[in-house]
């Protein structure tokens, strides 16, 4: 496209060229026929239009960069003027100058010289014609480039009526007509020319910095403009090259000058409300911002920190902070500040009772003080902040509570307005829903990362039990662990030592979720490590705990019970470290045993304590025997009123049930268990293990 | 949610502690908390009457264990008084009266301080 637009220039050029070489010929010959000048004039109009891509496709302003168009505009004015200046010798020597005495072809200076000013000064109209158009078509309407392409097509035809004198008699037109038409004409293009020129809606896209500086350029080009327009309209040598577009420029020139002026007088008007206009503009673009924040900004650090800066410039304030209610404790605490001195960090202690918090939580208002030395509500803050004259607070209004107060003070009296305020409120509309939305996303984050730790918990409590009972000569066993919500560290695991001998563990770890997990983890390890090489569970238990104990922190323990079951002497030696006693039914007797040996709990003690309390049992498991190892979550395991399972309803069920293979004992109890349950979730692990002598 | 309380009662240099209600996993560090204020003011000497305790759990027993050498290291203990019998069972089962003085009332502990 651009390729294109360059190329399409090269015709006019080649047309100018032709008008040149025309004149060559006639400053040869020194005669001129009206018909060469005619087709010459010809040329310089078709030459004109086909330039026009000059003004339409040029993109040196735009809304986005007004300056750049202003600036060029200055400069082509200012460099124009420099050369009118340096020919002025020169132009004023052609200040007499008649067309019929044709001093155009006297002298091949003369001639250069005024070629080169046509050339130049309609290249220079066409550019700047590009950049008003560029400027004027800012903001623009349906009919802005209406009006705009209607004053091209007239600054094209108005010149044609400067035809050399006898094109005026041609025979479809009598003078008179022509001399009307040539008024109409003119009316209609100053019209045209008023109409565009109050284009000037780009003054709004400039600061207050950029309009003074267009201010002082418009002075310093105004006179310029107004002597080059003035002297270009008395001595123009374009018209002496070609009438026509001789006075195509002078009438672009007038129409530039019209522009600059009414321009300039438009950013007189807006140069007194330049300041407020700013600073509303920035009002705008804070509120734009911190609801940017609001979406984007989830850490309450960054935000507090944005939401105090946005406030001081929002409002100009010297400086501002800010307060907010803590989620827990319900006290106010200093959050984030700007400005405030170290020692003013320190010292400010926010207090509910204060009259300034006060009135605020009732009144839920901001509140606007000018003269801080004469009010008695901030008494208490002058006295902390010294140099505080101006204040303005806001509460932060969620619902029907107030949740922080946000501060801009000002060093001079009489800073604030209640504008301000009304301002400052919308932002603190915007400010409080940023607040609140960091801190739900920060509880679903915790409440996701307990939820996954959960997951992982529990996936990892599943993995560390065993996935098939182990399966025996004359000993039948089943087992299970019912899992509540939360990770309850129950525990059941076993352990080959030799082919007739199964070591069994059942335990439960102090504490709940993920590190009861772990510490279920470091168990089985242990033990699986030393279960082979200590062939008593005494033996066993004493290193086991020598270990976790020094593993373990001070808080966890671990209670269990560890047996082993002898499948050729047909017996269960087991020990209780701090676990629930072992339920036992023997054969031919109606009520089961609490086998309660004594033992405290792994992870309590170094070794001397445990080892001394630690008692090991030896039962008989021949045909009839059964063994019930359980988790106080069994026991302790509540219904809707509260009531526990307890171990009485546990050794009923069990007695009941004895003589059951143990996969329909295991049934049964569970069956029992929910039925106490009634609907109510275990909270708790709830973990079983049946041995039955066969 | 079950709750748990506990109240605080100074007796020269002893401080006894009242604890009721549900303590476990999510209560025991209220617990924490206020064992640690007596740490922090170096109050040793310690009673934790039982009276009004409904449950202790296993994270409720890891409380004491968490704060009893530290506090030993310093001439003071931890003695428990007035527990339910329920309450004893979960302590009695881990061997805890072996590591704890643990008596009825509160008369009797604040006695074995002298």
């Amino acid at each position: 496209m651009k390729e294109i637009s360059k190329l399409s220039l090269l015709l006019p050029l080649a047309l100018l060229i032709a008008a040149v070489v025309q004149d060559m010929n006639m400053l040869s010959t020194s005669e001129h026929s009206l018909t060469s000048i005619y087709i010459r004039e010809y040329f310089v109009i078709f030459s004109l239009i086909l330039s026009f891509p000059l003004v339409y496709k040029q993109k040196w302003a735009s809304d986005r960069n007004v300056l750049r168009g202003l600036r060029s505009l200055f400069f082509l004015i200012l460099f124009t003027c420099f050369l009118l200046i340096l020919s002025n010798d020169r132009l004023d020597s052609f200040s007499d100058f008649d067309l019929d005495k044709n001093i155009l072809y006297e002298n091949i200076a003369n001639y250069i010289f005024v070629l080169s000013w046509t050339f130049f000064s309609t290249i220079f109209i066409l550019i700047t014609l590009g950049t008003l158009r560029n400027l004027i078509y800012i903001k623009r309407k349906k009919s802005t480039a209406r009006n705009f392409t209607w004053l091209m097509i007239f600054l094209v035809i108005y010149p044609l009526f400067n035809m050399p004198e006898s094109f005026k008699y041609m025979n479809w037109v009598n003078n008179d007509n022509f001399e009307k038409l040539h008024y109409v004409i003119l009316f209609i293009i100053i019209n045209l020319m008023v109409i565009n020129s109050f284009r000037v809606a780009w003054i709004n896209y400039l600061n207050r910095k950029q309009k003074l500086a267009c201010f002082w350029g418009g002075l310093l080009l105004i006179p310029i403009q107004l002597y080059f327009g003035y002297k270009f309209h008395s001595i123009n040598p374009v018209e002496i090259f070609s009438p026509v577009l001789g006075k195509f420029v002078d009438t672009s020139i007038i129409f530039l000058t019209i522009y600059i002026v009414v321009a300039f007088l438009a950013l007189l008007a807006h140069l007194p409300t330049a300041q407020l206009y700013d600073r509303k503009i920035r009002q705008i673009s804070s509120l734009h911002h911190l609801s940017r924040a609001v979406s984007s900004e989830f850490d309450i650090e960054k935000l507090v920190v944005t939401i105090v800066k946005l406030t001081k410039e929002v409002t100009e304030s010297d400086f501002s902070w800010l307060e907010l209610e803590d989620f827990t404790t319900k006290q106010i605490n200093l959050v984030s500040s700007i400005n405030l001195r170290e020692g003013e960090m320190r010292t400010r202690v926010p207090s509910a009772d204060d009259p300034l918090a006060a009135w605020l939580k009732t009144n839920k208002e901001p509140f606007l003080n000018n003269q801080t030395s004469k009010s008695q509500v901030v008494k208490n803050l002058c006295k902390w902040k010294k140099d505080l004259n101006s204040l303005l607070v806001l509460p932060l209004i969620k619902g029907e509570d107030v949740i922080g107060f946000l501060y801009a003070g000002k060093k001079v009296e009489f800073g604030f307005e209640y504008d301000d305020a009304d301002m400052l409120r919308a932002f603190c509309e915007q400010a409080v829903v940023a607040i609140e939305n960091t801190r739900l996303v920060e509880e679903s984050i915790i409440k996701e990362r307990l939820e996954q730790e959960l997951k992982i918990a529990h996936e990892a409590q599943m993995k560390l039990l065993p996935k098939d009972m182990p399966e025996l000569k004359n000993v039948e066993m089943d087992a299970v662990c019912i899992t509540a919500n939360e990770v309850g560290g129950d525990y059941y695991d076993f352990f080959e030592i030799d082919p007739d001998r199964l070591g069994v563990v059942i335990g439960d770890v102090s504490g709940k979720g993920t590190s009861a997990a772990f510490y279920m983890a470091e168990v089985k390890g242990i033990m699986e490590a030393l279960a082979k090489a200590n062939q008593t569970p005494k033996n066993l238990l004493i290193p086991t705990n020598e270990t976790l104990y020094r593993n373990f922190d001070r808080k966890t323990f671990i209670s269990l019970i560890y047996g082993i079951i002898d499948t050729k002497n047909k017996n269960f030696i087991f020990c209780r470290a701090g676990h629930c006693p072992v339920l036992m039914a023997s054969p031919g007797e109606d009520n089961c045993k609490l086998l309660e040996p004594k033992g405290m709990g792994i992870g309590l003690d170094a070794g001397n304590l445990f080892e001394r309390s630690l008692q090991q049992l030896k039962m008989p498991l021949k045909t009839g025997y059964v063994y019930l190892l359980y988790t106080d979550g069994l026991t302790e395991a509540r219904n809707k009123t509260g009531e526990e399972f307890g171990e009485e309803r546990l050794s009923k069920a069990f007695t009941s049930v004895k003589d059951l293979s143990a996969h329909e004992i295991k049934k049964r109890i569970i069956h029992d268990i929910y039925t106490f349950f009634d609907g109510e979730n275990a909270t708790d692990d709830m973990t079983f293990l049946i041995i039955k002598g066969l | 949610m079950e709750n748990f309380t506990v109240n605080r009662t100074d007796k020269e240099d002893i401080s006894v502690l009242y604890i009721g209600g549900f303590l476990d996993a999510h209560t025991a560090p209220d617990l924490e908390n206020a064992i640690q204020n007596l740490i922090d003011g170096e109050r040793y000497k310690i009673i934790v009457n039982f009276n009004d305790l409904t449950y202790i759990s296993s994270a409720g027993l890891g409380v004491f264990m968490g704060y009893i050498e530290l506090i030993r290291n310093n001439d003071g203990d931890i003695k428990m008084s007035n527990m339910s019998p329920k309450i004893f069972r979960v302590f009695d089962l881990l061997g805890f009266p072996t590591l704890y003085d643990i008596v009825d009332d509160e008369i009797k502990a604040l006695e074995n301080f002298k």
